[in-house]
């Protein structure tokens, strides 16, 4: 398929979110979701946590689109217990960094994970998920029918 | 050239203790079509591991392939009956390619088979903050961008450079 597509792409590099309080985002995203941020242009910040691929936070002004929880970010973590801790943080400390939601805790395969709505109405899954996870789903191939 | 780089994440002494950003989600009323999308325009490596939904991740990172063992990031696509929360140009996936040339040629072909993919707008490549770069959206709503950056401006040695801007600055 690759020589019939039409674009070679190097790496599927980048998302983007919306922030209209740049400094607030990234306090919530450095202290709270141990993101890495940093801020090569004013109306930009670029998140990572390892990896070559980043998400673009661009500041906009007034209110920022409301999202759904079906678009979203996640965050791997190692263990369940780290999504649990992830949960009881987020429902401790909501108010500090303007959390706007936090949904129960889910298990399904053995992941544990749960969704929240920051400031600016992104949502986010913290789930304990690994690379292997991806890896065996793209071995294994389609399900059958 | 843009290609991908090892970089690993830092310790971090935050509330949530995460090793990776490793995933973004979106949503589709077919998935098919944003298979055949994802496959045949962008050139990124699908599988439906169960019915309904979608991986999506660069190629080149089966076992024995050039990028075995890196990290990767995935998008999960989810099929869905409606279009809950259309979304905009600033919530966009963006893919990288090698050079301004490979930028242009991209769009040339995409804006010549945007009906047969089903796509709405493309949007013609310009320049903006060093990168070149083009949009395009699907058919539900969701932008994507294919863009090049000088090597200098890839996310990995802009990473390196730290702020450019005082980060408590509005």
């Amino acid at each position: 398929m690759t020589s019939a597509s039409l674009v070679t792409p190097d790496l599927l590099s980048h998302g983007t979110l919306e922030c209209n309080d740049t400094p607030a985002t990234r306090r919530f995203l450095t202290e709270f979701l141990g993101v890495d941020v940093i801020r090569p242009l004013p109306e930009a910040q670029y998140l990572s946590k390892g990896g070559p691929w980043t998400v673009v936070c661009v500041r906009v002004e007034g209110e920022q689109k409301e999202q759904g929880p079906q678009n979203r970010f996640k965050l791997a973590v190692s263990t369940p217990a780290e999504v649990d801790a992830a949960h009881a943080a987020a429902e401790q400390h909501k108010d500090s960094y303007g959390i706007r939601r936090v949904e129960p805790v889910e298990e399904k395969g053995g992941i544990r994970s749960f969704h929240l709505q920051d400031m600016n109405k992104v949502w986010w899954e913290i789930a304990n998920v690994t690379q292997k996870y991806y890896d065996d789903a793209f071995v294994r191939g389609d399900f059958k029918q | 050239m843009n290609a991908p780089a090892m970089t690993q994440a830092k310790p971090t002494t935050s509330h949530v203790k995460p090793n990776a950003l490793i995933s973004g989600t979106f949503v589709t009323r077919d998935l098919a079509r944003t298979r055949r999308m994802c496959e045949g325009i962008l050139g990124l490596e699908c599988v439906e591991p169960e019915k309904g939904m979608l991986l999506i991740r660069e190629r080149g990172h089966r076992p024995g392939e050039k990028l075995a063992g890196q990290p990767y990031w995935v998008l999960e696509a989810r099929e869905v009956g409606d279009i809950a929360v259309p979304q905009e140009m600033l919530n966009h996936w963006g893919v990288f390619v090698s050079s301004q040339v490979a930028v242009d040629e991209a769009y040339e072909k995409i804006n010549a088979q945007q009906k047969e993919f089903s796509l709405g707008r493309v949007q013609k490549p310009r320049f903006r903050h060093g990168s070149y770069a083009f949009y395009f959206v699907d058919g539900d709503s969701n932008w994507w961008e294919i863009e090049y950056r000088t090597p200098d401006l890839v996310y990995t040695a802009l990473r390196a450079k730290g702020d450019q801007v005082d980060p408590q600055a509005p």
